[in-house]
């Protein structure tokens, strides 16, 4: 039997942590977070413990990628050490939540973090390309949602170059790798859009989108990024943090590209709407053209037509005038004065007959029977010899008498 | 196959440009049948090549687990 070897504390700390990684190059430890607590904005504390044991965790902050607080379950992945004062614990290099309350917990935690420093505003948000040529995709090739994206994407649209970074999506190691490849394609900036897909899963399959480092880094990237993770109800920080975000992977392929439908049916729309516009334009223009006509042939009348017009009816009433006042005129005169002559001649001739006519008709007047009678005058009717029958006629009476006696009176 | 891309793009810019030219104060209506030939012409080519374009699709050598 040898005997133990004589060390320094240092040495036998040094082997100590030797031993301990030769036999856990790479713990991995599930256990509820107590005594959480950060010093000096550089280093985080925590104990990890079950019903019966608990162990210390130790982590610089930069590894802690989701916020952590006493209560919440969690797996951390850590080398266990001794430190140099003799005190064991476990160095993490990975944490992250476990369990559904744990996982939403840190979520909103997270989610409230980084909306406050403005991460997710909406004015930060590109649009994608109309005519999209290149496109880088960060998913693992054997996953579901990749197949549906490329199928998709091949059925809608042609002649994109895509360019896939094959990356793990779920676990611990997937924040890191989607971030690698993020890099990889703003530092070539050959793609037009990144679009960052996974198919569903549980909370936890999902949770490696809510990374911090991920999400501040999609948020980052040059070239826009556009998501389809998961299923519609799933929402991630990687989402919020995307300048576009597709409800599924197959949604992706939608979004990016317009479809060959959609572009048959607006190329077949345009050519269609400009052979009927071309149609109403010929007769609109045809309506044109008989307007100007119709201007142009007022204006030719309103300029030379009516002048011409007003002339002539001028020169005609001067003619006309001319030919009244040499000929009309004086013909009217002599004729007038003959006339005149005529009726004066007629006028007088005709007063005189009137003035004669009427002494005849006094002269008749007196000559009336009825009048002599009035004035007391009587006829005598019959032959006037002695014994005749005669008919005396006064104005009121008319009597007969016979003769008696026949004298002469002269 | 990208290059193709870029014909398509190109045409489908030409028919924009060619139709858009139907809407604009350049239009005549002499020359307006012969643009709506040569634009129809290019809208079955755009069709054509629609139908016919495949997406070239690489996956990147790079080990980004590492």
């Amino acid at each position: 039997m040898s005997e133990a070897p004589v060390l320094t504390p240092s040495q036998f700390i040094d082997i100590t942590n030797q031993t301990m990684e030769a036999a856990f190059p790479s713990a991995m430890i599930v256990g509820e977070v107590a005594s959480f607590k950060t010093s000096q904005g550089k280093w985080v504390f925590f104990d990890l413990k079950d019903e019966s044991a608990s162990v210390s965790c130790f982590l610089p902050i930069w590894n802690l990628r989701m916020p952590l607080e006493d209560g919440m379950k969690v797996v951390v992945v850590g080398v266990p050490k001794l430190t140099k004062w003799g005190r064991f614990s476990v160095t993490v290099s990975a944490v992250k939540p476990v369990g559904e309350g744990s996982l939403k917990k840190a979520y909103e935690m997270l989610k409230k973090k980084l909306t406050a420093e403005g991460l997710f505003d909406a004015s930060k948000k590109r649009p994608l390309p109309e005519n999209l040529a290149r496109l880088g995709v960060i998913s693992s090739t054997g996953a579901a949602g990749y197949a549906d994206f490329i199928k998709i994407l091949n059925a809608r649209w042609g002649g994109i170059r895509v360019s896939v970074a094959h990356t793990q999506v779920q676990g611990m190691d997937a924040p890191d790798q989607i971030i690698r490849a993020l890099n990889y394609f703003n530092e070539r900036g050959e793609v037009e859009v990144i679009a960052i897909l996974r198919g569903g899963g549980s909370a936890d399959d999902l949770s490696a989108f809510n990374d911090e480092k991920l999400v501040r880094a999609i948020a980052a990237s040059k070239i826009p990024v556009i998501t389809g993770v998961g299923h519609e109800v799933d929402e991630s920080l990687a989402d919020l943090a995307a300048d576009v975000r597709a409800s599924t992977p197959s949604n992706a392929a939608e979004m990016l590209t317009k479809g060959r439908e959609f572009e048959r049916r607006k190329i077949q729309t345009a050519v269609n709407g400009i052979g009927r516009d071309l149609l109403s334009r010929v007769a609109t223009m045809h309506e044109m053209n008989v307007a100007k006509m119709r201007k142009v042939s007022q204006g030719l009348t309103a300029k030379y037509i009516e002048p011409m017009e007003r002339e002539v009816q001028s020169k005609v009433f001067q003619i006309s005038q001319s030919l009244i006042n040499k000929y009309i005129e004086p013909m009217e005169r002599k004729v007038n004065e003959m006339v005149r002559g005529v009726t004066e001649k007629t006028q007088n001739g005709y007063e005189r007959g009137l003035l004669d006519v009427r002494q005849k008709i006094k002269m008749l007047e007196m000559l009336n029977p009825e009048k002599v009678l009035k004035q007391g005058y009587a006829i005598l009717s019959g032959k006037i010899s002695p014994g005749n029958a005669i008919k005396i006629t006064t104005f009121t009476h008319e009597v007969a008498a016979e003769v008696k006696e026949v004298r002469n009176r002269q | 196959m990208t290059e193709t891309k870029q014909n398509l793009n190109d045409k489908i810019t030409e028919l924009d440009n060619q139709v858009e030219w139907f809407y604009s104060d350049e239009f005549q209506l002499d020359k307006a049948v012969e643009k709506y030939k040569s634009a129809l012409s290019l809208a079955k080519e755009i069709e054509k090549d629609l139908s016919e374009l495949k997406n070239e699709i690489e996956v990147l050598t790079e080990d980004f687990s590492k």
